[in-house]
């Protein structure tokens, strides 16, 4: 299916619980291929948005995937989303019934897929098949949601701290997997750990109290160990933001309230959560990859 | 195949799924065995006690059998279907099971629909196994067995358990809280309960409403109409219930009152599970 622009945008979306507002005028649109990392403290509105892009939560404003309603198209719609949340549910179903379930439900044959991803994860469908799904352990109960979510060979790809219970080897296995997904998969990967995740985004987007406080979009994708020129144009000169730029070596020119500096790209995420309370100061950030 | 019928088709799959799923879930929890055990149980103590050789106003043999287990059903059956379908859909959200499997594109009729079935199923085979058994053994034992009141017992047990079933459902949709739900669930089952008998005993004996009124709200009452039905095919004339008798069978008369009896609590367990599903399908999901 082709997309005007956008394959997802969302206009306006306002969700309040209980007069608390989650969801403050937000405004995102994502494209073909995007990876994006979204990142932002708890109660930033993460899993809110998350909800609202699978159709879970009833929100004002406008919302279009794949140029369909979540809400009104949910079944269409959710053909073409994988998801792996952030906490594994306690599903009474067995293992091997689960894998039947999904498989039902999906319109591309998936089963084999299933089980060849998962044993890549190091997780034997096979041998556990009879278990109940929430008798497994925490890293098996995510391995399994993972190649659920990867063998539908989704076009958008909505993870919520994917790798969190994961063991080394099985955080080597997912991220394998992740590089081996066509360039057209959309992803969107919410992680406190943004550094692991560098290798696979081109875009970062952060949120506060309900919005959408950064957005950055990369050139090409972002490999760990590389560095970043950045240039940061602020509206007015404020002391503490000052001594921020300074903690990372950036330097005012000529042009006021112009810094500049460098900045590896594992430490990116560690610098915007700095400066993310100067946020109304910011006017312009550019980054290039050196 | 045309276009047009894709997405029955995905609806009959994703409900047939849900329902199968529901089912080997049910199978599996403590709930059903103990339910099956209750219902069971109570048909095989009965036997066991020898209530079909003993007489209670005329009635003997499997009638009398049957009278008892309508007392059981009456007492049981509403509440232990109101508690384990409550947490249906509530239950199902608090642990964020809900946000994992309504990812998946299952339509919500079908996974609403899907449970609400399977719980029929799962509630109706055990008490249509321990009738089943009763017959069986009353075969055996060369007792004369009456087919039309097991039939229509049946049919109103299967009205009541669904009368119970959209009511539970409904209740699930519509509070976010197992606690809240589970102490809805006990509030509507004590209510029905107290106006079988002892409310509008107090209220007749009181006179202070008309006793037509007192007997037509005791007859919205699925507790009541499923007692009244069941007594009614062993009664033919209510002297059972007196004076209130003259007024059901003046207005509805037996077959009318049968008939009642049926698709009363079948067009309520309807109008509960339709508005649960309402409010499922137009609110936050989880």
């Amino acid at each position: 299916m082709v997309y005007k622009k956008y394959m997802i945008k969302l206009s306006k979306i306002n969700k309040t619980f209980a007069q608390h507002q989650v969801l403050d005028d937000l405004e995102l649109e994502l494209k073909i291929g995007d990876r994006i990392a979204l990142i932002g403290q708890n109660g930033a509105g993460k899993t809110t948005l998350i909800r609202t892009l699978l159709g879970q939560y009833v929100a004002e404003g406008q919302l279009s995937m794949f140029g369909l309603n979540p809400r009104q198209q949910r079944v269409e719609v959710l053909q073409k989303i994988g998801f792996v949340p952030q906490h594994s549910p306690p599903i009474q179903m067995s293992v091997g019934e689960l894998v039947d379930f999904s498989a039902s439900l999906s319109l591309n044959p998936m089963k084999e897929e299933v089980h060849a991803l998962a044993g890549k994860l190091e997780f034997d469908i096979e041998a556990q098949a009879g278990k109940p799904f929430f008798k497994l352990s925490g890293g098996m109960k995510q391995k399994l949601l993972i190649a659920l979510a990867l063998s539908k060979r989704p076009e958008f790809l909505i993870m919520d701290e994917p790798a969190a219970n994961l063991d080394p080897a099985g955080r080597k296995a997912f991220f394998d997997e992740l590089s081996l997904l066509p360039q057209k998969t959309t992803m969107l990967l919410s992680s406190h750990r943004v550094d692991e995740l560098l290798p696979f985004i081109n875009r970062i987007i952060e949120m506060d109290c309900g919005r959408i406080v950064h957005d950055k979009q990369f050139a090409g994708e972002i490999k760990a160990g590389k560095s970043l020129a950045c240039k940061i144009q602020i509206t007015a000169e404020d002391e503490a933001i000052s001594k921020i730029f300074d903690s990372w070596k950036f330097t005012n020119g000529s042009n006021p309230g112009l810094y500049s500096g460098k900045l590896a790209e594992v430490d990116l995420m560690r610098f915007f959560n700095e400066i993310a309370q100067f946020s109304n100061l910011i006017k312009e950030i550019k980054m290039e990859a050196e | 195949m045309s276009t047009l019928n894709l997405p029955l088709i995905g609806f009959q799959n994703s409900f047939i799924t849900t329902v199968i799923a529901e089912i080997r879930e049910s199978f599996r929890a403590k709930w059903f065995f103990l339910y099956t055990l209750i219902f069971g149980g109570a048909i095989v103590m009965l036997l066991a006690l020898g209530i079909t050789e003993s007489q209670v106003l005329g009635f003997t043999g499997l009638s009398r059998l049957l009278i008892t287990y309508i007392q059981l059903c009456v007492a049981i059956l509403p509440i232990f279907i109101l508690i384990t379908t409550v947490r249906t859909v509530v239950g199902d959200r608090e642990s964020n099971v809900l946000e994992y499997i309504l990812s998946l594109p299952i339509s919500l009729g079908a996974y609403y629909w899907g449970k609400l079935t399977a719980r029929f199923i799962i509630v109706f085979i055990p008490v249509l196994l321990a009738l089943s058994g009763a017959v069986v053994w009353g075969a055996v034992k060369n007792l004369s067995i009456p087919w039309s009141i097991v039939g229509y017992y049946s049919l109103m047990l299967a009205s009541l358990a669904w009368a119970f079933l959209g009511t539970g459902m409904f209740i699930s949709t519509l509070v976010r809280k197992q606690e809240w739900a589970l102490g809805l669930a006990f509030l509507v089952w004590l209510t029905l309960l107290l106006f079988i008998d002892v409310i509008l005993i107090g209220v007749l004996l009181q006179n202070q409403i008309m006793e037509e009124v007192i007997i037509g709200i005791a007859l919205l009452n699925p507790l009541q109409v499923f007692r009244t039905g069941a007594i009614l095919l062993f009664d033919p004339e209510l002297s059972l219930l007196g004076p209130a008798s003259y007024v059901i069978l003046d207005n509805m008369g037996y077959t009318g009152f049968l008939f009642y009896s049926i698709l009363y609590p079948l067009g309520l367990g309807w109008a509960f599970s339709w508005l649960g599903y309402k409010i499922f399908q137009t609110g936050d999901l989880v």
